[in-house]
């Protein structure tokens, strides 16, 4: 039950910033979907659960913040890389900047509870 | 895996998405569910609750990137504009008023009164006779037209095909 409260909770929280965190690892790099889930679990983001990542980046797309093209990876097949748009790096700045307040402002408000796991 | 694929395949091709993409959204959606096999991570690992619902995802993915509308994906609410039900309710409560008018006798309502008095008598008595087109049958035929109008619009927009334009 508190588990399931949980990841629900989680699953809300992860949902306002995926799109950030998504525009945050293809920055780092080109990557195409696999290879951004795998960058995300890589700093314990998983995304099991919260969906899958593939709208997300469709959405991203038509708002124009990622620019795509396509190529071969690793000997396999040809892939759709992703890469922040000008518009995109625009956006993860504020989004980092209005996260960053808002995780400010809510650990201000959270900081003096005291955490007792029985 | 790829009944995963191919589910969605087929629901893009009920949304109507053109060809050229959706075999472009299957290929990397294989091309991902293959690699992550091969490193052992299943497919639902890979794709979370949307696993469990190929349609609700392809239609969701397909609208995420505007290549069909919002009102495609499973489970949507769609919001009928206020207009649309303000002009159906308008014209079945007009349709029942005139009807109910008309049954319960003569037509009460009128374009025009003729008053007229009996020949001869010493008191002047008028008496209001209905024109010929009473108002009512004229509500009635415009709340009909007005009615079928609604179906039409109703029916229209639920039957709407998407149109593609990413």
């Amino acid at each position: 039950m508190h588990r399931m409260a949980s990841e629900s909770r989680r699953s809300q929280l992860l949902r306002g910033v995926l799109d950030l965190c998504l525009l945050a690892v293809m920055d780092e790099g080109p990557a195409y979907g696999y290879e951004m889930t795998k960058r995300l679990g890589e700093r314990g983001l998983a995304i099991v659960g919260e969906g899958s990542i593939y709208p997300l980046l469709g959405r991203l797309e038509r708002d124009g913040l990622v620019e795509t093209y396509r190529a071969a990876s690793n000997g396999g097949p040809p892939r759709k890389y992703y890469r922040p748009s000008s518009a995109g790096r625009l956006a993860l700045a504020l989004g980092v900047s209005e996260w960053r307040a808002a995780r400010d402002a809510v650990d201000a408000v959270l900081a003096p509870v005291k955490v007792e796991v029985a | 895996m790829t009944d995963f694929v191919e589910q969605c395949r087929g629901e893009w091709k009920r949304l109507g998405v053109p060809d050229p993409l959706a075999e472009e959204m299957a290929e990397d959606l294989a091309s991902d569910l293959r690699e992550a096999e091969a490193e052992g991570v299943s497919a639902e690992e890979l794709l979370g609750s949307s696993f469990f619902d190929p349609p609700s995802f392809a239609a969701t993915w397909a609208a995420e990137r505007g290549i069909v509308p919002t009102s495609a994906v499973p489970g949507h609410v769609r919001h009928r504009p206020l207009v649309l039900v303000a002009f159906t309710a308008l014209a079945a409560i007009t349709l029942i008023v005139s009807a109910l008018l008309l049954a319960t006798g003569e037509p009460k309502l009128s374009l025009a009164t003729t008053r007229t008095s009996p020949a001869g008598s010493s008191r002047a008595v008028v008496h209001n006779v209905s024109a010929a087109t009473p108002v009512e049958w004229i509500l009635l035929l415009l709340a009909l037209v007005a009615l079928a109008f609604a179906v039409w619009l109703w029916t229209s927009s639920g039957r709407r095909r998407p149109t593609a334009h990413a």
